[in-house]
């Protein structure tokens, strides 16, 4: 309830407190990329606003040793106040065993997470909605390690100076780079399509900036 | 778990063998510990004598080749399985894997797909004939590819409803093939060798029949099992046997054999196991005597009186096409039964509309005319019903009669092109049809028309008129076509730089492959990321066909793959590559054919993702020759210095 004037500070739940232990140890900068955990996500959500709007789909993929791993892939399904309220009314009845009540979302998230380093395409966004989703339970933010492939992306095309107001943005949209990089579309605007299309993008673009000598998590995230 | 991804590896995984195989169940559970990795070019998978990984590859995207000592053994393209050999035989890998273009690899683990190869027969048996033969790819060529194609593609669908549509005139076997349950094991399979005949009934002394031996049955029961030959038949004979009488109609034949899943059904004099035999009657037989009969199709549309009733004869045509392109018969007879269907259709329609317009035109009786099909079907070689293209000459007359010809004919030309609407023939968008006055033409009228493109090739001039080329007479006077042809080529021996500005028409489209060896498909419009089969592989193929026979001279052969074939004789120095463009071009005319089938529509455009990898490679190995004929063209009429 934001316009509480005393907002108190949240407890942390003990599932939060385990997940924010595995930070303890930063990852070392020399670390190569191909050892590296990475979680490719993506959420499909009701709009844009993050104050008003809320996620109707998680999907994300684990690549591990530069490899996709199809096993690791997980689609998970927050319920909302808000989809319940008007979906319920619409349909008379909704099928309600697959949404996850917030704290089990957060509670499966967080374990999935672990301090994998987290990957996605305006990835900002998504970390914000799925904070949202886990601050009830005292979680103010992820500590993980964060990519954004559009980032990413611009940055080997236009160099490590970059002035952002020259970058032709509509070329780095996720359609547009997987055009790029020759990676079909398809299964577009479902989170865990999306994410998986990212994880190709990504193994990609590792790729290409490993022959520009970015072969290590310091050079990444430089 | 995440359905969508799983689901998106296992749609990948399906459309090659030996996935193809796979239950969904299995196929899902092997998508589920893919892992996918991406190699740039240059890079190395695996090295000679490295132990083998606890997976075996399958490639996504891009090319990896596959050296020994620095040497090429083997190209790997995208669905080829590789790297199973090492791992199945728990060895090194024999040969170094170095990608040749950046590669997107799936890698399956080796556990899982071990349990597979045992539960299914028909994956190991895929393995091990590959592994039999040392391949260490698995792969399709151009020609293996056809082989394995036959091998894997479906069967056939239900052909039932065509059964049940015509008055069909089936032949039961009235000479049946007995024995008598003593009789060895072996003694049956000589009989039924001896005869050719898949199936031997076990009679008691009365002719009743005990029970059934079939083909299949000497290979599950006998063979397989290790049961000796010296037993007797009554040991394995199928029993008892499903009777029916022979006068029964053929609906209900044929149903009771669908239910009881039968592939023989045994005929008595009353119907009943307790009276003798009287005939069988074989799946086979139906098959072969039921409307899949172009000769009752043919006669059918010869008696036919109305259109109506030829546009149905023309549907089950259909299903007869579909039959013979899935069990893979040749193309040539398809292409020549479904020209003769095609041809007749119009005879038809001619001696129709020629009949309906005799009573305002007495006088034309006489006047001598050729109907001409252009295009697909002037080329002999239109499977579907797509664009018709036809036109109509006829013979010059008096001066005074000219206007009232003129009229007769295209009304005349008006009624064939209905006609052929009705049996379902698409109209041609632009208009090349005998409904169209311009196309209506005296002979001396149509020698001008040529004449002109002849001598004034324009290069949109030709785009519209190269079909005109491929006129054929389907009705009417051979002689007035013969002179027409004839014309044309002495107006192309006194002009030959027309053939110039044709071969210069046939370089337009480049073979379709684009850069990463991917389908060039279309960027926009309704048939997006679709490829465009007929602009882009066909007719390159069509264009420089035609041109090449122009310029031999050669006259009389219309066919696409007719004419490389004879290409092949004139040129023996290029004979394998017309044989290849002969072959190329009749496998796209069976992919395109099944895809419109499949789909209901002209099966112009086709999603390559949607195609299997064999299907995938094959359309790719066609496109090999449309470049190495390019180039040909290129230096034979010298279009380096030739500007149009």
């Amino acid at each position: 309830m934001s316009w509480w004037p005393f907002r108190p500070e949240e407890k942390k739940e003990s599932f939060v407190e385990e997940y924010l232990a595995l930070f303890k140890t930063p990852i070392p900068s020399i670390r190569k990329i191909n050892q590296l955990e990475f979680i490719v996500l993506d959420t499909e959500t009701t709009g844009l606003d993050v104050k008003k709007d809320h996620i109707i789909s998680f999907g994300a993929v684990k690549i591990k040793q530069g490899k996709i791993r199809v096993d690791s892939a997980i689609e998970l399904y927050p319920e909302s106040s808000k989809s319940l309220a008007n979906t319920a009314k619409i349909h008379g009845l909704i099928n309600r065993e697959n949404l996850l009540s917030p704290m089990i979302f957060s509670q499966k998230l967080l374990s999935y997470l672990g301090s994998g380093i987290i990957v996605g395409h305006h990835v900002n966004f998504d970390l914000e909605m799925l904070q949202k989703i886990s601050s009830p339970f005292g979680l103010k933010s992820f500590p993980n390690p964060h990519l954004d492939t559009l980032d990413l992306a611009v940055r080997l095309e236009y160099g490590p100076h970059i002035n952002w107001n020259e970058i032709p943005m509509r070329e780095f949209g996720l359609d547009q780079l997987c055009e790029r990089y020759q990676i079909q579309t398809e299964d577009r605007h479902t989170a865990a399509g999306d994410a998986f299309l990212t994880a190709q993008l990504l193994i990609k673009i590792l790729k290409s900036a490993e022959t520009k000598g970015i072969d290590s998590f310091g050079k990444l995230f430089r | 778990m995440s359905n969508v991804i799983i689901n998106r590896v296992a749609e990948f995984l399906r459309k090659h063998p030996p996935f193809s195989f796979l239950e969904e169940g299995d196929l899902l559970s092997i998508a589920q510990s893919v892992e996918i990795s991406y190699l740039s070019k240059d890079e190395w998978l695996f090295h000679q004598g490295e132990a083998a990984r606890p997976h075996f590859f399958i490639l996504k995207e891009g090319q990896i080749m596959l050296q020994e000592a620095g040497e090429i053994r083997e190209y790997c393209d995208v669905g080829d399985v590789f790297g199973i050999l090492a791992l199945l035989g728990k060895r090194p890998y024999v040969l170094d894997a170095l990608a040749g273009e950046n590669c997107l690899i799936y890698a399956i683990p080796v556990a899982i797909f071990e349990k597979l190869l045992e539960k299914n027969p028909k994956v190991s048996l895929y393995f091990a004939a590959g592994f039999a033969a040392g391949q260490v790819v698995f792969k399709a060529d151009l020609e293996k590819g056809q082989e394995a194609r036959m091998e894997f593609s479906r069967k056939s669908e239900d052909h039932s409803l065509l059964i049940f549509s015509g008055q069909s005139a089936f032949r039961i076997s009235k000479n049946v093939l007995t024995c008598q349950p003593e009789h060895t094991i072996r003694e049956a399979a000589q009989l039924m060798d001896e005869r050719q005949v898949s199936s031997i009934i076990i009679c008691n002394e009365q002719g009743y029949p005990l029970g059934i031996i079939t083909d299949k049955d000497l290979r599950s029961k006998v063979l397989s099992k290790g049961i000796s030959p010296d037993k007797s038949c009554s040991e394995i004979m199928s029993s008892p046997v499903i009777t029916r009488k022979p006068d029964t109609a053929f609906a209900d034949l044929y149903l009771s054999m669908i239910k009881n899943r039968l592939h023989h059904l045994i005929l008595t004099e009353d119907g009943t196991s307790e009276s003798p035999v009287s005939g069988i009657l074989s799946d086979h037989d139906i098959l072969l005597s039921m409307g899949n009969s172009p000769a009752v199709l043919i006669h059918a549309l010869n008696n036919a009186s109305t259109i109506e009733e030829m546009a149905q004869i023309r549907d089950r045509a259909e299903t007869m096409l579909r039959y013979y392109l899935e069990n893979e018969v040749a193309m040539d007879f398809v292409a020549g039964v479904m020209t003769e269907i095609n041809d007749v259709i119009i005879q038809q329609a001619i001696a129709f509309g020629k009949k309906y317009l005799s009573k305002d035109y007495p006088e034309m009786e006489e006047v001598p005319f050729a109907f001409l099909s252009l295009g697909s079907e002037g080329r002999e070689e239109q499977l579907l019903r797509t664009d018709q293209d036809n036109a109509i000459l006829y013979g010059n007359v008096e001066a005074d009669l000219k206007e009232k010809t003129q009229e007769y004919f295209q009304q005349l030309g008006s009624y064939v092109v209905e006609a052929m609407l009705s049996c379902g023939f698409s109209a041609c968008p632009a208009n090349i049809m005998a409904s169209n006055a311009d196309l209506v033409l005296s002979l001396s009228k149509w020698k001008a028309k040529f004449s002109e493109w002849v001598l004034h090739p324009s290069p949109e001039a030709l785009l519209r008129s190269s079909i005109f080329f491929d006129f054929r007479v389907i009705a009417g006077s051979l002689a007035l076509g013969d002179e027409l042809s004839f014309h044309v080529f002495e107006e192309i021996k006194k002009k030959p730089v027309f053939l110039n500005f044709l071969a210069k028409n046939t370089l337009q489209n480049p073979p379709p492959l684009g850069f990463f060896r991917n389908f060039l498909v279309e960027k926009s419009g309704e048939h997006r990321d679709q490829f465009d089969i007929k602009a882009r592989a066909m007719m390159p193929l069509t264009d420089l066909a035609r041109l090449l026979v122009l310029y031999h001279g050669v006259s009389g052969i219309n066919n696409t793959f007719k004419r490389f074939e004879k290409l092949a004789e004139i040129e023996p120095n290029y004979r394998e590559l017309f044989t290849q463009a002969a072959k190329a071009y009749e496998i796209l005319m069976r992919m395109r054919a099944i895809e419109g089938l499949q789909n209901g529509n002209s099966g112009r455009y086709i999603a390559p993702e949607k195609l299997g990898k064999i299907q995938r490679q094959l359309l790719k190995n066609t496109f090999g020759p449309i470049g190495e004929l390019q180039d040909i063209i290129q230096v034979r009429f010298q279009l380096d210095f030739f500007r149009s």
